[in-house]
């Protein structure tokens, strides 16, 4: 099974993946809206958001947590050397 | 591919300490020291190190195959359902069977190195992530209250470890809490966020 390479959420069925195409390596929540993966910047203030929206956390502190998460996906490795 | 003996041996040797370092810090907590995770594998001192040359690898090794556990399980079910009900049915099933493991994590999580901590964060941010698209669509339907989703969340959360916190009060020492309390625990939170 894949999974997401920006995100590292479990792709099975083919709505999980970006434009509903399996061939893709990231998932329909790291996509734009016209299919492309989403910038590291854009992906860490989606992220940080949805970790406030969901868990209340202060906004540095999510922000912290959605770093310390894309460092260890394989789409954003060369952001941190 | 050719699997040579020497690599089963390492992953043999590999699956042996991560379990017995699985049993002796639920039992424990996490600060019993590696050498006497491996007199209990029955593995050299050296060759923890080989494997995890740091407390912290093996924690977060640890930790990451409960995270991914706990993602596949609660993944599969909140994609098909639409029912909070069964999502926190599965969330409990996960906590149950790995119910002491879990209980240290959450009373020692501030003790522990930076990753480990931040790889629990990840594994609370995905059940949040499954939590709040299953809770999402219940307010859409009208049957849950309109409660900011955070809240939701985190009431669930503070009682289901409010009650794993205090275990010896609960269900007698090291007793299972989650197979005592399952249904007062999921009935009554549902009783307060469902809409009459
Ligand atoms: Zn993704």
């Amino acid at each position: 099974m894949k999974t997401c390479i920006a995100c590292g959420m479990p792709m099975e069925s083919i709505s999980d993946f970006a434009a509903n195409d399996p061939s893709k390596d990231y998932c329909v929540h790291c996509a734009r809206p016209d299919g492309e993966m989403q910038s590291f910047e854009e992906k860490k203030e989606n992220l940080t958001k949805f970790i406030v929206k969901t868990q209340g956390f202060d906004e540095r502190a999510a922000g912290k947590i959605a770093e310390d998460m894309m460092r260890k996906l394989p789409a954003w490795k060369n952001y941190f050397n | 591919m050719e699997i040579s003996a020497r690599q089963v041996q390492k992953f043999n040797t590999r699956k042996k300490i991560i379990d017995t370092a699985y049993r002796i810090f639920s039992e424990k907590g996490f600060s019993v020291p590696t050498s006497v995770i491996a007199k209990e594998a029955g593995v050299s001192h050296g060759s923890i190190f080989v494997h995890f040359p740091t407390l912290n690898n093996l924690l977060v090794c640890l930790l990451s195959d409960f995270g991914d556990k706990m993602g596949r399980s609660l993944h599969i079910l909140a994609k098909k359902c639409d029912s909070l009900e069964d999502l926190l049915n599965e969330h409990l099933n996960v906590l149950e069977e790995n119910e002491a493991f879990y209980t240290r994590l959450i009373s020692e999580k501030n003790r522990l190195p930076d990753e480990a901590k931040s790889t629990f964060a990840f594994i609370q941010s995905t059940v949040a992530f499954h939590f709040s698209s299953v809770v999402e669509r219940e307010i859409e339907k009208g049957t849950v209250k309109k409660l900011p989703v955070h809240m939701l969340f985190n009431t669930w959360l503070g009682l289901v470890h409010y009650y794993l916190l205090n275990r010896e009060f609960f269900a007698g020492f090291n007793g299972p809490v989650i197979r005592k309390y399952r249904g007062e625990l999921l009935s009554t939170y549902l009783n307060l966020i469902r809409k009459s």
